[in-house]
């Protein structure tokens, strides 16, 4: 059972879904029409560009490549994680950078050697698209887990700096907010997860099942990768910070109001 | 004991303090006076380290305040900032998670002690186990004062914490850290109740000079 094909005639009848957004704006001069407009065409342009990219990406299945463009991904991810979180990219982007990294390249290899036991575990199918996942599903989480932790200590600096005159460590002081942005990272995904096949058929599932595999396959990837992008939100919001520590923060435990934009 | 050595600093492109001098023995109880703006504040984060971009030298026990001392430096002072806050939560889970702290966790926690300065201080046992923001201002004051004697430290920086007390317990609370000889005091206050102590000694940070 092979997936249908859409012709290119019948995705630009998808357009014409567009008609609905595009009269309701005007209508009611909601204001949408500029931006809905931008977006699909650039959507399109990305996407077609990618896809004749990963078509070649796929044929050629070269390890160095492969392994490339996953690092060129990983700093896709970064620099948007860096932009919502409204800090200077010039002095965390390397620490960020090495802990997607880390959080990113182990845990694909992971799920390629450990769980699918794949022969070639550089295989383009696998290493960019898990990743892709991995990457994209916890996008959200690393934005508000590093943010929430950053801004909570601006925010808090007179109580932040109590704690250090009561004799906390630096590390007894940072705790506190270590824990809640961890916390908070998480609620997406964790959320996500408890209403997943209930509420929404997850990407991936759909992905597989319309490639033509069968739900229960779909349902056993579906779960590998939830716990990846749960442990790589973790590992990457807590090594970001850990690894930011010594940019963010003065020898004398106050934090560094430059770190912002 | 504290000594200020030519001290300038500047904040927001704003000359903040400019060449203070200022020495402090033990045991003195001081009080610093001075419009706002004035930079009393500042001298706190000075001695604490809290602020790091300045001209001049501090010492505390003659020992200069860098980045290396400051950390034990500050095991030594017991700090009050102005509008003190002592997060959320039950008053007495905050009280405990500083006695949490590696450096405080050393002595066993002083529940004796801190009854007796309940008693002192006016507050009901009951009001620990409030949520801290549920408290008035005169009570978080009073418990950070409670804790900041708990810590037995005995060096004091004060910046306005008697501001939200009644008369009554601003006496009380001058009487209690002007009568220890041991104890050095420094306060930033514009409550007579300071200024009219016999044994405090009043310097105007405007005219960089000691008045009385």
């Amino acid at each position: 059972m092979a997936t249908v094909d859409i012709s290119i005639f019948s995705l630009f009848l998808a357009l014409l879904l567009l008609t609905v957004p595009i009269v309701l704006s005007r209508v009611y001069g909601i204001g949408l029409i500029r931006s809905l407009i931008y977006s699909t065409i650039r959507m399109s342009i990305q996407l077609v560009l990618i896809g004749i990219f990963l078509k070649y990406l796929f044929v050629w299945n070269n390890t160095i490549l492969n392994i490339v463009w996953l690092a060129v991904m990983i700093l896709a991810a970064v620099f948007s994680v860096i932009r919502g979180s409204a800090m200077k990219a010039s002095k965390v982007l390397v620490p960020a950078y090495i802990s997607f990294s880390l959080a990113t390249f182990t845990i694909v290899l992971f799920l390629n050697i450990v769980v699918i036991r794949l022969d070639y575990v550089f295989d383009a199918r696998y290493l960019i698209v898990l990743g892709g996942m991995l990457l994209g599903n916890s996008l959200r989480g690393n934005i508000v887990g590093i943010t929430a932790f950053y801004t909570s200590i601006k925010k808090d600096k007179k109580k932040f700096l109590y704690t250090l005159s009561l004799g906390a460590s630096f590390n007894e002081a940072i705790l506190p907010y270590l824990k809640e942005s961890i916390q908070l990272a998480l609620k997406p995904t964790l959320a996500s997860m408890a209403t997943m096949g209930i509420v929404a058929l997850p990407g991936m599932m759909t992905g597989v099942i319309l490639g033509g595999t069968s739900p229960e396959v779909a349902i056993k990837y579906q779960i590998m990768i939830m716990i990846g992008i749960v442990t790589s939100t973790i590992v990457s919001v807590f090594l970001t910070i850990l690894m930011t520590l010594r940019v963010c923060f003065s020898k004398y435990g106050v934090l560094n109001q430059d770190i912002f934009i | 004991m504290i000594n200020f050595k030519k001290i300038n600093l500047i904040y927001n492109q704003k000359k903040v303090i400019e060449q203070l001098s200022l020495n402090i023995e033990k045991g003195d109880k001081v009080v610093i006076l001075g419009k706002s703006g004035l930079g009393k504040s500042s001298l706190f984060y000075l001695l604490l380290g809290f602020i790091a971009e300045y001209k001049g030298e501090i010492q505390f026990n003659n020992i200069p305040v860098n980045q290396k001392t400051v950390w034990d430096i500050r095991k030594q002072i017991a700090f009050i900032d102005q509008d003190v806050s002592l997060g959320q939560g039950k008053a007495i889970d905050w009280i405990r998670s500083v006695f949490n702290f590696r450096i405080n966790a050393e002595q066993a926690f002083p529940q004796k002690q801190m009854e007796e300065l309940l008693e002192y201080f006016e507050l009901n046992k009951d009001d620990l186990d409030k949520d801290t923001q549920e408290l008035s201002g005169g009570e978080r004051q009073r418990l950070a004062i409670i804790t900041a004697i708990l810590l037995n430290r005995k060096v004091f920086l004060f910046d306005e914490i008697t501001s939200a007390l009644d008369a009554h317990l601003k006496q009380k609370t001058v009487d209690f850290f002007t009568k220890n000889k041991e104890w050095t005091v420094i306060a930033i206050s514009h409550d007579s109740v300071w200024l009219k102590n016999p044994k405090v000694k009043v310097f105007d940070l405007e005219a960089k000079t000691w008045q009385q």
